[in-house]
This record gives C-alpha cells, structure tokens and sequence, in this order.
C-alpha cells in the first residue's frame, strides 16, 4: 500500500497527535478529525487531541500475510483502541507486543512509530501506534 | 557571569527500546572468542523494532523531557537533533519531532552531525541561545540506531537508545551548568562514507589517539578554566563506548570508579552513539541529591569532547516522577536471538 505524499502532509497532525473532533452538542468524540459530528450529525465540533491518553484495546487482528509494503514486517497486529478520557475509538497499530501477550482490555499507550515507507528512495510515514504501557517505579 | 551559570536543565528524558540482544548471540554466530564481551565489559545491546528509528526513539526520549519540564512547547525556541543514523540523507529529523511534539512552526530546527556528540554540541550551542536570551527554551536531542558492519567487531555494542533535554533559564532547572569546554580536533579514528552503510574505524586510532586524548583534553581544559578538582566532583559520566574505557579514562584523570558507575549503561544496552554518555546524565539526574556537581565529558570520532560541570538543584526531586526513569526502560526488556536481530535491523534481503 502506498500513502499519497500530499494526503499524508495533509494529515499529519491525525497521525502525529490524534487530532479529532469533539462534539459540543452530543459530546463524543470522532476521530480523525471531521467538521460534523460522526455520531449525531451536529457540526458544532472543537479539535481535540488525543496524544496524551491511554487506551484499552477492544479487539484486535494478527496480520501473518501482509500486504504490499508490509512484507518485511510481518506479522502485523491491528487493533481497535479506545481511549481512557475522551472514549474515542480508533483503529491503530499495536507494537512492542508478542502476539501470546496480547489480550483485550489490557492498556496501552501512544507512540510514534516508523509504520512504513515507499521504497528505498521515498518518504517515510510516521503515525501514533499503541504499546503496552511502560511499568514505572 | 559566565553565560552556563544563566542556564540549566529543565527537563531531562530518555528511551530505550525493548528488545535485547546478548552479545553471547554474536559470539555464536561469527565464531569470536567468547570471552569478548566480558572483555568490553557488555553483556547485552539494546536493538530499535521493526517500527523504530532515530526519529521515533527521539521524540519519546523528548516526550519525556517535556513532561520534567513541565514547559509549553510551544515556548521551545530551538529544535536540535544530534545522530548519525538520520533516516532521510536530505530532510530534517528535527522538524518531525518538532511537528509531532506541537512546537512548531515557531522554532529552529535542525539535525547535527559530529558521530557520537553531535547533540553535546547542540547543549553547547544552546547554553549560548538561551543565555543570549536568544530562545528561551531549547531541545536537545540525542539518537541513534547505530550500524555496524555484521561480523566486525562494532556490531558487538553498536546500539539503539535516545536522551533529550530541555534547556533553559536556571532558576527553572534540575541541574545548572557550572561550566563548559570543548576540545577537538581533526583524528580518522572513525567514520563513513555518505554512500556507505557502515562506519569503517582505523583500528589503531580509536583508543588513545581520540578517545583518552580529548576526553582527557576536554576534561583537564574544564578543570584549569574553572579551578575545580577531580575530588569535587560526585558523578563522572564520560562517552561510552563500552564498559571498559570510561573507568579507564576516569583512572586517568584521578577519579574512582564509584563515581563513574552510577552513569554507566553501556554494559547493560551497549553504546547508543549520541545518547551513550547523554542517557549516563539522564539516569544520574533520576537519581542525584540535589546539590552534586556531576562531571560531563561526551566523546565523538573525527574527533572531539566536551566537558561539562553541572550542579543539581532541589528542583530536581519533583520533576523525576513526572517521566518514566532510565531503570523503567532498563527493566523492560525482550530477550532476542541473532536472526530476530537480523531482521529488525534490515539485514535480511528479501525479493518480491
């Protein structure tokens, strides 16, 4: 799969910082950023962030046959996450993570990574993927 | 006053990333004498993910920072990446961690080269911005997912990992700088061809010609530019190549090895390049009493060392919880073999 370069600087503040639209009318949140609501139709929406949140995994797929582009990086798990605080849902990368550990509900936290690249000579796509939250003592 | 005395520490972060190769792995599959890494004194190297590189190492070491610092991005002033495994040849790093981290578009940025203390020279350079009242706060970043030729001896501890810092005015900081000195000189101890994707090194030259000659260089030109002795100092925390070469060279100017070890990580992730003495000062400043004078003296081929004073403040104690610690990210770790290693630095050459 191939991103497009101007969709991708367009978007960039949806892939580095979760940029999404809040709701003032049914206050839920819609991500990626959109100017109406998803879930009733009002187009009273603020941008939000949603960068500094953890989120619960609600399910998840383990890729083994990866599509183009994704060769090398298999295998590729995706999940659905939703966050802690504004109960968004997203759909994501999950990394630093060995398949026999993954399990709905645990925690994770957002992190750039390096998701993927066009070829040897083109650009390189940073997005927010969702790790295992770090234990601190 | 001395322009370092205006300026300090504000925020300090770092990143390791989870998985671990021993270095018994290489051992095994090149055929070296097995006592090698005790004889470096590492036993394991950290290694960047599929999905990892200098860029995204960077921008959670600088995360980290931001939270010690407690500081709006968007005051950050200068952006300074210090690596020498840039993912792109021509487009800055910088400007991603900027972006991603919400500072721009009112910055500088940009990404500096000088092998393993490129980002020692950003922290020199941005004592000056900030003391200038040029910015008020500056990023510091040093990263590195270090290549080495497979099969020679520098894949033993070439490393991944990455420190940052906020610098900024010192009434603000965790640690204030005393003093700074820089020594280099032009020494072919190491380097690589833009064409190339390995670093050759000349053998002879990376011991004392570079390394003990401007570390040492660095070190004595601090002392005799502020008076300060190797007794007043309670940290030592020098380049870290391996585990060896940074109590030798504290042998050297008259420091024990209780005052280096505290600062040592390479024998645990091996040397991460432009975070290797930086994530030194990063897990000192996790753990220092306010009031200790910490000797800094990063190291990088071609050749050249700086050498710092820096004194920690009471402020130091609240920003620690803020951020996960260098120990938090030494604990986290996945035990990999040489062919999981194999391919998450890009050495398996697929077709198709």
């Amino acid at each position: 799969m191939r991103f497009s370069v101007p969709r991708y600087w367009r978007e960039r503040h949806s892939y580095y910082r979760l940029k999404a639209a809040k709701c003032l009318d049914c206050g839920r949140v819609t991500y990626p950023y959109t100017e109406r609501c998803r879930f009733c139709g009002s187009s009273r929406v603020v941008e939000v962030e949603l960068v500094n949140e953890k989120a619960r995994l609600l399910t998840y797929t383990v890729i083994y046959s990866a599509g183009e582009g994704f060769e090398d990086k298999k295998p590729v798990v995706i999940g659905i996450v939703e966050t802690e605080e504004s109960k968004a849902r997203l759909l994501a990368r999950i990394t630093d993570v060995d398949v026999e550990e993954l399990k709905t509900g645990i925690l994770l936290e957002p992190v750039l990574r390096r998701i993927n690249e066009d070829g040897e000579s083109g650009l390189i796509y940073y997005l927010i993927a969702y790790r295992p939250v770090l234990k601190t003592g | 006053m001395k322009p370092e005395e205006l300026v300090g520490i504000v925020g300090w972060g770092s990143y390791i990333p989870r998985y671990r190769l021993p270095l018994s792995e290489i051992t095994r599959v090149w055929g070296f004498n097995p006592e090698q890494p005790r004889e470096l004194d590492v036993s394991e190297k950290s290694v960047a993910g599929l999905d990892e590189d200098s860029i995204t190492m960077g921008w959670e070491a600088a995360l980290n920072a931001l939270r010690r610092a407690g500081v709006n991005p968007r005051e950050i002033g200068a952006v300074w990446f210090g690596t020498e495994s840039k993912p792109y040849a021509v487009k800055p790093s910088a400007t991603v961690i900027a972006e991603a981290l919400g500072i721009t578009p009112s910055t500088m940025a940009s990404d500096l080269e000088f092998a393993c203390r490129a980002a020692s020279e950003a922290m020199r350079i941005s004592i000056g911005a900030v003391a200038s009242g040029l910015v008020k706060y500056a990023l510091v970043i040093g990263s590195d997912t270090a290549q080495a030729n497979p099969g020679d001896v520098l894949e033993y501890t070439a490393s991944s990992a990455a420190t940052a810092f906020i610098i900024g005015p010192s009434g603000e900081s965790a640690a204030i700088f005393e003093a700074s000195y820089t020594y280099v000189t032009d020494t072919p101890d190491f380097w690589r061809r833009s064409v190339s994707p390995y670093p050759l090194h000349g053998e002879a030259f990376t011991g004392e010609p570079a390394y003990f000659h401007h570390i040492v260089g660095a070190v004595k030109g601090l002392m005799e530019k502020t008076g300060l002795k190797p007794g007043d100092f309670d940290y030592a925390i020098f380049h870290q190549p391996n585990g060896k070469f940074p109590v030798q060279v504290a042998r050297m100017l008259g420091i024990p090895p209780e005052k280096v070890k505290p600062g040592l990580v390479t024998p645990m992730i091996g040397n991460s390049y432009n975070s290797s003495a930086l994530i030194g000062l990063s897990k000192v400043l996790d753990e220092a009493k306010p009031g200790s004078r910490i000797l800094l003296a990063p190291f990088g081929s071609g050749a050249g060392s700086d050498a710092y004073s820096i004194v920690v403040t009471d402020k130091v104690v609240e920003k620690r919880g803020r951020a996960p610690r260098v120990v938090d990210y030494l604990a986290r770790k996945k035990i990999i073999d040489y062919a999981f290693y194999a391919k998450s630095r890009g050495l398996i050459k697929r077709i198709g």
